[in-house]
């Protein structure tokens, strides 16, 4: 595993001395953590909800839950800044659902996904051993995908667009969509694990 | 292709992080992470892989007043807290010294340099000189207000969106235009400091929901000089 920088390290440390201090209701601490990573994650938003007013209200949200959950953050979470981007791609993605269903109905129930759900459901809890792969570096691994592969899995990340949304952009059957993203998972998978 | 047995965590964890499960699946995914350590390990890692793309992104400055917002929330939340210790004397008396002590603080840190007490003005025009809005700023509010006395008709899907044009640096979004009656925005007060020393005010037409990218985008339609009184 490649060593962590020194700057990294540092800045991750201050992030969770930031969160510790929000557990404990300081709100001079809150302000701060705000200061170093709001337009970071600004970005993210607008990247996905495309609006900037929708952006500003998903900021607010995920936030505040931050603030009110700052005492849930551990190392199992990844680091600080992973899972802040984390509750702001969530509170994105709800906005986005939110957003959509006020048009169409779902219409997502995908019956493939249905059956491997069931599947897991039945699957004991095995303990797995969680290789701390963090830092790894996942634009080299993503530069071995298939140019298919990397846009789907790139525009669902960044973009937070659906399958089909997806298949729109790049021009391709949802089909296929759908087996690029689960192909390009399982290798990202395997190079991240041999890095 | 279907999921297989083994990489079925790895998938569906996968799928689950770049937002690919929706509706009933997604839910349902979630219950399971809940009692599956596992799983929960798994959509842990493809967040703290995924996430060097996000942070990849160039940083977006949001607005100045969202803070201020997002601090009057944080406030609003800290006080039922307090409310819940028994009201004996002393322990009235203690919170009533913190709060006063926290009022201190904050007066100290966020009140606008006296230089700035005055409220300032500008009017918007169109170029025949019809007064499109009024927009006033209260130092001691903290706070802008936007009258809209005879506003230019929005066109569909933008928005007007106030600027700051300071003395010397790029325009500082303020908020966007109401189309009727008065509409208020927080200003909090770094934002105010420089007010104090701005020169003018300027609309721009925007994507709905304002620039996304925290610079006008669109057309500057107009731009008014700020009257201190």
């Amino acid at each position: 595993m490649p060593a962590v920088p020194a700057d990294l390290k540092d800045r991750n440390r201050q992030l969770t001395d930031l969160l510790h201090a929000c557990a404990q209701g300081r709100q001079a601490a809150f302000q701060e953590l705000y200061r170093q990573v709001s337009p970071q994650l600004f970005a993210v938003l607008v990247r996905i909800l495309k609006r900037r007013d929708l952006a500003e209200e998903a900021l607010q949200d995920a936030l505040l839950s931050v603030w009110r959950n700052a005492g849930s953050y551990a190392a199992d979470k990844g680091a600080p800044m992973t899972w802040l981007v984390s509750i702001c791609r969530y509170r994105a993605l709800d906005m986005l659902r939110r957003e959509k269903r006020e048009v169409s109905l779902d219409t997502d129930a995908d019956g493939d996904e249905d059956g491997a759900l069931s599947a897991l459901a039945g699957v004991q809890e095995d303990p797995v051993n969680v290789s701390r792969a963090e830092e790894r570096r996942l634009e080299e691994c993503m530069g071995r995908l298939n140019d298919g592969q990397q846009r789907s899995v790139r525009l669902a990340y960044v973009d937070g667009c659906t399958h089909e949304e997806i298949a729109v952009r790049v021009g391709s059957p949802v089909g296929t969509v759908k087996s690029w993203v689960r192909r390009g998972l399982e290798s990202l998978k395997r190079c991240l694990e041999a890095a | 292709m279907r999921y297989e047995g083994a990489k079925l965590h790895t998938l569906l964890a996968g799928e689950y992080v770049l937002g690919l499960l929706r509706g009933p699946a997604r839910r349902r995914f979630e219950r399971l992470m809940m009692e599956s350590r596992a799983l929960a390990a798994e959509v842990a890692q493809w967040e703290s892989h995924f996430a060097s793309l996000a942070l990849s992104l160039e940083p977006v400055e949001p607005p100045g007043y969202l803070l201020w917002r997002l601090m009057g929330r944080v406030r609003a939340e800290s006080r039922p807290r307090s409310e819940r210790l028994r009201n004996t004397f002393w322990r009235t008396w203690a919170v009533a010294a913190t709060l006063l002590l926290a009022v201190i603080v904050v007066t100290e840190r966020y009140a606008p340099p006296p230089e700035q007490k005055a409220a300032q003005f500008a009017l918007m025009s169109d170029a025949q000189g019809k007064p499109l809005w009024l927009i006033s700023i209260h130092p001691e509010a903290g706070r802008v207000d936007m009258k809209a006395i005879g506003p230019e008709a929005l066109p569909a899907g933008k928005s007007y969106e106030l600027w700051m044009i300071p003395d010397g640096g790029k325009p500082v979004p303020m908020g966007l235009m109401n189309q009727t009656g008065t509409a208020s925005e927080t200003v909090p007060a770094e934002l105010l400091a420089r007010l104090g020393h701005a020169k003018a005010l300027a609309i721009s037409l925007e994507p709905q929901g304002g620039s996304p990218t925290g610079q006008p985008t669109g057309p500057v339609l107009w731009v008014a000089p700020l009257v201190t009184t």
